[in-house]
Parts: structure tokens; C-alpha cells; sequence
């Protein structure tokens, strides 16, 4: 009996081993918390990884819903992409805790945490939480700058190169694609917006704020009276109050967003919505493609201040 | 495997901590008062929520902890003070408006947070699945405690839900005794709503009690038909949400559900069981079967 058993055993120890090998030599499970890492992944990683998202991409990426699927998912990964910057802090810990897998604790080799290396913009000089900010160490939207995602690119490279030294050279390369395919979107993307130098967008939250900055238009003016604290009547008084000053003529609305807000606001000011998203998949056709994620971001950015500016100026379109 | 390893917590919690839990439900539901627990459940959540408002983490900081048993112990006497034999003013709608009270309060404290909606969220469902070590081991602790306290007052305990007529007629201090019971049953309460959130507490302390007095009406038997309902419902809301399934179902309410179902299994069961006690007294045979055994 107990030699049937000690057989048993051995045989179950010898496809345990066999299952490690084949999972050591296969391709790298990357997961990643937000879509957006999740696309720059695929496209750095290409048939070396596989690639899980833990958020949906019309799920608001401060708040995610612990699922079964992704304590699993964890537990088998190899590596993890985090935004950082207390993007993930409310749910990734606990998530990582359970999932048990010193391969992406904190400080392991498999675990990527973007926004090192990023030039973080609204660092705040005191935090009182209780006020409710959610952005002690900056703001964790930077992915909205093209160039942003090139850094978390290479970044992403060199870890990926660090787990499987036999595919350095390919990751290489796909980093270096990337790079070249958000170069030559560039141009493109900011002559669209440059009739708008210097016009301010309104947002629902801090989250575009990079993407401002980098194409010389204004992110100023937020539905949210604090970054996580939802609308409230006199803070929104306050921003009609502010648009109709300073000429805000669009909204950006991203789908996890209360879009009735945003129209009401737009129906007292005669602004337009622009419905955008941080993550590939939040707008149609974006599925996992950071590239059309931000081409399409741009378009519906470009088309709300065009048409905001034609109907403040019917006689003169196009200033 | 994974049973094992990635959620051998959460199923420990769900293995372990029910026991207390069923018990008190058979007061609670015994004493009529069905929704004291869901009313002090969100007691305690209107504590973790202010604790929240003022800066703690509701996970990392012990503030709300505390505050949530200061809260209950408060509802403990405003519901131990409202137990009158004979009132115009029901305690179930005193009851009613101390959860109703509470629920619109923590609606009020948490707009002002950063993460107000999430964290309701978070009070009513929970996340049983990403219970940790340290959480099920001190539960675990504190409900063996106030289990031990029930035993040996089990006989005052136990005359005060099941008897009131006696414990008054032997001129026992009921005040004091039912406020005792509030309090333990607070700490038990506030503990399960950090671990699982309301409706898994509301869920463990009356559906395996209603199940065990749907099939019997011996108090060790309805413990028996709790303790298995309970455990039943946890271990299989767990698989279905984890294994059984690859629908990605969240846990709590998974588990709230199941607990659904084996109720109308128990009322179906109770069904057969009378008609076969009547029809087998009727020809005057001893009760047979394994329906009957439950009994």
C-alpha cells in the first residue's frame, strides 16, 4: 500500500516537474493592472508573453473589483505592470497578498512599477487625506502623454529582458518599433490640436493632465471639487461660473464617468462632450492598441473644440 | 489545488467563524428581532465610515475597528434599553430606523471621502476572498471567547431569547443580560462585517437558523441543521466562485445566494417531511428515511 502510494507520489512529483519545465521555457505571463500597460506590454513583449489585464477598460482604474480570476491570475504570473503612484493602492495590495507569488512582490524581479522614471506633475506639498486626495506622490495619469508611454516602453524592455534573456533582442526591437510608430503619430497628432494652443479642456478628473501639457492645450477645470470626491451642486456652480469667463467650450467624459454631469454642465454652457478614455478598449475600436487608444482620444478632443469653436463663431469658423 | 493554497483562507474563515454566528442567530431569530443584526451590521459600518472620514485605512489601521465597536456598543443599549413586553411601538421599527438612520449617515460620511462609493461598496459586500492569516487567526480568537462567555451563561442567555415570561416571573435583571447579549453579539457582528460585509453577516446569522427551525423544533437539532447549512452554503459559494465555474462570480455575494437556495431547499424538505410524518401517523409507523433523520 504504501508503495503504491510512494509510487504515486513519484509520479506526481515527475509531472509536477515536467509542468515547471515546460512553464519555465514558455512564453513570460505578464499581468497587468490597467490596459493601457497592458497594450504597451503586448506590443514590447509580442509572441514572447502572454498578456492578462486585471481592470476593464471602462472600469475606473482607482477602484477595481477584487475577482476570483484575478487572485489566479496573479498567482501565475511572472510578471506585473503597475502604474504606481498610488494609481492601484485602494485594491493591488491586497489582491498581491493573496495571490501568494514572490515573483511580483514588491521589489522582485517581475514586478514593473511604471511611473518609476516618469517625471511626475502635481506632486502635492501636504496631503490631508481626510479631504479626500487621492494623489499623495503626483498624478498617476501620465500614460495620456505619448511620450510617457515610450518611456514605460523601454522600462518594460529591460525587465522583460531581465526574465528572458533569449528574447532581449526581440524586445529590443519591438521597443524600438513602438517608439518609431508613436514618433511618426506624433506629428499627426499634434497638428490636429494645434489650432487649440492655449484652450482649456474641462475634466471630470485630474486625468488628463499630461496629455495637456504635452499638446499645449489647458486641463485646469475638474467636475470633481477633489481629485476622487464626486460633484458637488456648489463646485459645479462654480466651474459654469469659470467656463463661461474663461471660454471653455468641451468636457471630457470617460466611460466610468457620470456622463449626466458632464451634459448638464455642458447644457448651462453650450460646451461639447468628448467621450475619451484612458485605456485602449474604453472607446470603440481601441481594443488593445495604445497607438488608437490616443488616435482616437486626439480625434474626439480635435472634433469637440472644432465644433465648440464654429458655434461660438458661426460666421468665422475656424477662429 | 488552489483550494488549498490560494484560498485555503477564506476557507478557513468560512469554516471556522460561522459556528458563533449560527448560534446567535437562533436568538436572534427566537427573540423576533430578525433585523438587529443587519441594523447593528451597519452600525458598525457607520463607525468604519467615520473612522475613514477622519484619515484611517480601513484595512491597515485600527481606528476603525474601534470605532465600529464603539458604534455597536451603542446600538447594544439602544436596543437592549427598547425591549419592552408590552408597547404601541414595536422594537422591529426601532430597529428598522437605526439601520435605515445608519445607512443614509454612511451614504452622507462617505461623499465627503475620496473613494465614498467604493468604500460602501466595500461595507456592505466585503472581501471575503482576500481575507488574510492575521484576520481569520484573531476572529477566530475572539469568537472561541464569546463563545465561552455564552456557555456559561448559556442558561440566563438561553431564558432571556426563549423564555422572557420565566426570566421576569425569577425577577432576573433582564437589562443587564440583554444588554451583555448586544454587546457580545456586537463584537461578533462588527468582527464578521470587517472580514465579509453586511449581507454576509445578516445572511449567516438568520438563514441557517430559519433552515434549522423550518426542521425541527429542538434547539441542539436546529444548531445541528445551522451549523450544516452554513458551512454548506460557504464552502460551495467559494468553489462556485472559484473552481465550479469560470463565470468569475464575487465570492460574498455568491455565498449570500447559495444560502438562498438551501433555504428553499429546507422549506421544500419540511414540506415532505410533515406530509410523511402525518401519512406515517396516520398508519401509525415509526418515521423512517434519511428526511427523517434530520429530525
Amino acid at each position: 500500500m504504501s508503495n503504491k502510494l510512494r509510487n504515486g507520489l513519484c509520479v506526481l512529483a515527475a509531472v509536477g516537474a515536467l509542468l515547471g519545465a515546460r512553464t519555465a521555457s514558455a512564453e513570460l505571463r505578464v499581468v497587468a493592472t490597467t490596459p493601457d500597460f497592458g497594450a504597451v506590454a503586448r506590443a514590447v513583449g509580442g509572441d514572447r508573453v502572454s498578456v492578462e489585464v486585471l481592470a476593464k477598460p471602462t472600469e475606473d482604474p482607482h477602484f477595481v473589483d477584487a475577482r476570483p480570476s484575478h487572485v489566479v491570475k496573479l498567482n501565475r504570473a511572472d510578471v506585473l505592470i503597475e502604474g504606481g503612484a498610488e494609481l492601484e493602492l485602494g485594491w493591488l495590495p491586497p489582491l498581491v497578498e493573496g495571490a501568494r507569488n514572490p515573483r511580483i512582490l514588491p521589489g522582485a524581479a517581475g514586478r514593473i512599477v511604471a511611473s518609476t522614471g516618469i517625471a511626475l506633475i502635481d506632486v502635492p506639498a501636504s496631503v490631508d487625506r481626510s479631504q479626500g486626495d487621492l494623489h499623495a506622490l503626483g498624478n498617476p495619469h501620465f500614460m495620456l502623454d505619448p511620450l510617457n508611454a515610450k518611456v514605460v516602453a523601454t522600462r518594460i524592455a529591460q525587465a522583460f529582458c531581465a526574465l528572458d534573456a533569449p528574447g532581449c533582442d526581440a524586445f529590443r526591437a519591438n521597443d524600438a518599433a513602438f517608439a518609431a510608430a508613436v514618433d511618426a503619430k506624433m506629428q499627426e497628432w499634434t497638428q490636429l490640436l494645434a489650432p487649440y494652443a492655449g484652450q482649456p479642456l474641462v475634466t471630470y478628473h485630474v486625468s488628463w493632465r499630461y496629455f495637456a501639457s504635452r499638446f499645449k492645450l489647458r486641463a485646469e477645470t475638474f467636475l470633481e471639487p477633489k481629485p476622487g470626491i464626486p460633484p458637488s451642486p456648489p463646485h459645479l456652480a462654480e466651474v459654469i461660473g469659470k467656463m463661461k469667463t474663461d471660454g471653455s467650450r468641451a468636457i471630457l467624459v470617460e466611460p466610468f464617468q457620470e456622463r449626466r454631469v458632464a451634459e448638464a454642465v455642458a447644457a448651462r454652457t453650450g460646451a461639447q462632450l468628448a467621450s475619451v478614455s484612458q485605456f485602449p478598449g474604453g472607446v470603440p475600436g481601441t481594443d488593445a492598441d495604445y497607438i488608437a487608444l490616443l488616435d482616437a482620444d486626439v480625434h474626439a478632443i480635435a472634433a469637440a473644440l472644432a465644433s465648440a469653436q464654429a458655434a461660438a463663431s458661426p460666421s468665422a469658423p475656424g477662429r | 489545488m488552489d483550494l488549498l493554497t490560494l484560498w485555503l483562507w477564506p476557507l478557513l474563515a468560512l469554516v471556522l467563524l460561522p459556528g458563533l454566528l449560527v448560534y446567535l442567530g437562533l436568538h436572534v431569530v427566537e427573540r423576533g428581532v430578525i433585523f438587529v443584526d443587519l441594523a447593528l451590521a451597519q452600525v458598525a459600518a457607520l463607525g468604519v465610515a467615520v473612522a475613514i472620514l477622519l484619515g484611517a485605512h480601513p484595512e491597515h489601521d485600527s481606528l476603525p475597528y474601534a470605532m465600529a465597536l464603539l458604534f455597536t456598543f451603542v446600538g447594544a443599549a439602544v436596543f437592549a434599553l427598547t425591549r419592552f413586553r408590552h408597547l404601541r411601538v414595536p422594537q422591529e421599527a426601532i430597529i428598522g430606523i437605526v439601520y435605515i438612520v445608519c445607512a443614509a449617515a454612511c451614504v452622507l460620511v462617505l461623499s465627503r471621502t475620496a473613494s465614498g462609493d467604493e468604500e460602501i461598496k466595500n461595507l456592505l459586500l466585503g472581501n471575503i476572498l482576500l481575507v488574510t492569516r492575521e484576520q481569520v487567526l484573531q476572529t477566530f480568537g475572539l469568537f472561541t471567547a464569546i463563545g465561552g462567555v455564552h456557555f456559561v451563561f448559556r442558561h440566563q442567555f438561553m431564558l432571556l431569547s426563549f423564555d422572557l415570561e420565566r426570566a421576569l416571573a425569577l425577577r432576573m435583571p433582564t437589562r443587564f443580560w440583554d444588554f451583555l447579549f448586544y454587546v457580545s453579539f456586537g463584537f461578533a457582528v462588527t468582527s464578521f462585517v470587517q472580514i465579509a460585509g453586511v449581507y454576509l453577516v445578516f445572511s449567516y446569522l438568520i438563514v441557517p437558523a430559519v433552515c434549522g427551525a423550518l426542521l425541527s423544533a429542538r434547539i441542539g437539532a436546529r444548531l445541528a441543521i445551522g451549523w450544516a447549512v452554513a458551512l454548506a452554503a460557504g464552502v460551495s459559494g467559494l468553489l462556485l466562485s472559484t473552481q465550479w465555474t469560470s463565470m468569475d462570480l464575487p465570492t460574498g455575494p455568491t455565498i449570500v445566494c447559495v444560502f438562498g437556495l438551501l433555504l428553499v431547499l429546507s422549506g421544500a424538505l419540511a414540506v415532505v417531511i410533515r406530509h410523511r410524518e402525518t401519512e406515517l401517523s396516520a398508519v401509525g409507523a415509526v418515521p423512517a428515511g434519511a428526511e427523517a433523520k434530520l429530525e
